[in-house]
């Protein structure tokens, strides 16, 4: 390399780091433009999102359309009902998951390894192949169109979470284990009083996986619930865009009021997801 | 999903076990110990898991519409659906979507990993604003997205028509109509996947780059000499993931074009889905929710020989 002098490098590195910061810029705005015109489209009455231009602002604040979505009662019913559906689906699937993670990482039984194979092989399962006999049993059992339906066949703990916690598991110190099991300490004892604060990253993780997907579920309740007293977030708002096709604003608005609760989770959580996501990839 | 730890499974750091093989009451006592632990997830995975892989082995024999008794038909549902135009041309479309999905999305998110793989400073925040629209409902998204591609106020045309084109009916065209659902796709997920590249290619040992640099290789032959082949576990990854997720794209279809126009959208989850649930006609359902777990394992299995018979170098 030949040597610049230092006064004519310094413009020159400004300019690059410029340039590097504006092309990150535009393509982040490839990424959230979709949100942000979504608000001003939901912002809008009907007749100004169909004559003015998709990024011009709303002239004034205008509530009318979440005031539209938001006044019956079907709506506030749908948002409870997956609302509802989500937090028991999540309780369920991290503390079931919790406890068999936590036996196939640390306890010793007859016949462990053989059966977390099989926890791993039902991983290659692709979701849609389970659907047909999922919708047959529940019906056999009475129990296709209920709440019940949407959230049993993941409320149990989920194989995906129990490998990544067992691996998380497994990496803590066995000393720690072993010192509280001489010291008489029980497997509960130790799980609670151990585990539990020990493995909080991985838990935490865990605990948003469950909560996007129950929330974002669609095919699943899609097809297991029929009427709309059972319906939730996901499947109303698919049935709103087949009947107000061209009300985009009243759609979007239903739409954004679905995304809220994950974006005020990824904007608490963000640094925790991210860094889970890539344990999740890279801790093989 | 983790796939290769079923191949190549990691010798696992074990409790120590006792040097003779545990008496039997002690066998009972470790199972009863365990069993509250394991039971409920176990229950999980036969009842909801296994039990249902079993049905639709045994569904996929009969003839039945969820109401009258079933009737057994033998191998007849597979031998129409080898005859039934719709399922090939549903996997074609699959296949089709498959191919305007995964390269594209996978080319970004690499794209993306190289930019952010540096120090400096703000660049957690633009990482966070790629990985966003991975945590976002894909039905409220793909509302979103279908009046963005709408042919009249959709803001592509618009955009479009800044410079003088009239762009088509996205979502209403059979030719656009399949590529603008898997935009969709590389939009939502490009992020996602360029967080596993950043932290592959955060585990490769910057002394390579610089004895590289010092043996006069360009930026662009580090990239394919040195980054490239030490990322092929994450690459092999991220593309058994995602293309087993692209196989069974249903939602974005389902909320944006209903599969239409005509079939043109007409993947194979959504053919499964209106041939059980709208048609009533289970054992053809079942049949290809087979053929598709068929398709998804041997793709998965091609993968796995493709990424083991390329040289990767170990690097400690």
């Amino acid at each position: 390399m030949t040597a610049v002098p230092r006064n004519q490098q310094a413009p020159l590195r400004t300019a690059r780091y410029t340039l590097f910061y504006l092309c990150l810029t535009a393509i982040a705005v490839v990424f959230v433009a979709p949100y942000v015109l979504a608000i001003f489209g939901a912002l809008k009455p009907a007749s100004q999102v169909l004559s003015s231009s998709p990024w011009s602002p709303p002239t004034r604040l205008y509530l009318g359309n979440f005031r539209a979505i938001l006044s019956g009662d079907d709506f506030w019913r749908y948002l409870g009902n997956t609302a509802a559906i989500t937090v028991v689906l999540t309780a369920g699937q991290v503390t079931f998951g919790v406890l068999a993670a936590y036996a196939f990482a640390r306890l010793q039984f007859p016949g462990r390894d053989r059966l977390f194979l099989v926890y791993l092989a039902t991983l290659m399962v692709p979701n849609v192949v389970t659907l047909v006999p999922l919708y047959t049993m529940m019906r056999q059992f009475h129990l296709a169109n209920t709440y019940w339906a949407i959230f049993l066949p993941y409320v149990l703990g989920v194989p995906y979470t129990i490998f990544l916690m067992r691996q998380y598991f497994m990496s803590l110190p066995s000393e720690i284990f072993a010192a509280a099991r001489v010291d008489g300490c029980s497997e509960w004892r130790i799980l609670t009083r151990i585990l539990l604060p020990m493995g909080r990253p991985i838990i935490i993780t865990a605990t948003l996986i469950a909560f996007v997907f129950g929330w974002n579920n669609f095919l699943w309740p899609l097809i297991v619930t029929d009427t709309t007293s059972k319906q939730v977030l996901t499947v109303s708002i698919a049935a709103l865009q087949s009947s107000f096709g061209e009300q985009w604003n009243l759609v979007l608005a239903a739409s954004l009021v679905a995304l809220i609760p994950l974006l005020v989770i990824f904007a608490v959580f963000q640094k925790h997801i991210v860094r889970s996501i890539q344990l999740s990839g890279v801790n093989r | 999903m983790h796939l290769t730890d079923l191949r190549h499974p990691r010798p696992t750091r074990e409790t120590p076990r006792p040097p003779s093989a545990p008496s039997r009451p002690a066998r009972l006592r470790h199972l009863l110990t365990a069993a509250p632990f394991v039971l409920p997830s176990l229950a999980g995975v036969v009842l909801f898991l296994l039990v249902p892989v079993v049905i639709v082995l045994v569904l996929s024999f009969f003839r039945w519409n969820f109401l009258q008794s079933p009737q057994w038909v033998g191998f007849s549902n597979f031998v129409t659906m080898t005859r039934d135009d719709h399922v090939f041309h549903a996997l074609l479309v699959t296949a089709y979507y498959v191919l305007w999905n995964i390269p594209l999305q996978t080319a970004i998110a690499l794209g993306l990993a190289v930019l952010l793989n540096r120090r400096m400073p703000a660049l957690g925040l633009f990482r966070a604003l790629y990985v966003l629209p991975y945590m976002s409902t894909p039905v409220a998204m793909a509302v979103v997205w279908s009046w963005m591609f709408n042919g009249q106020t959709g803001l592509i045309n618009h955009l479009l028509l800044l410079v003088g084109i009239h762009g088509p009916d996205w979502l209403g065209n059979a030719q656009t109509a399949l590529p603008a659902v898997a935009m969709v796709s590389n939009w939502q997920y490009a992020g996602y996947n360029m967080l596993f590249f950043l932290a592959g290619m955060q585990t490769i040992p910057p002394a390579l780059y610089e004895a590289a640099s010092i043996d006069g290789a360009s930026a662009f032959r580090r990239f394919t000499r040195i980054t490239l082949p030490l990322l092929s576990p994450t690459m092999l990854f991220v593309l058994v993931t995602d293309v087993i997720g692209s196989f069974q794209i249903f939602d974005t279809v389902y909320v944006m074009t209903q599969g239409g126009p005509g079939s043109a959208t007409n993947v194979i989850n959504y053919q499964i889905y209106s041939t059980g649930f709208r048609n009533f006609d289970v054992g053809s359902a079942s049949a290809m929710s087979l053929l598709l777990f068929g398709v998804i394992l041997t793709i998965t299995f091609i993968q796995f020989r493709f990424f083991r018979n390329r040289t990767t170098y170990e690097v400690s």
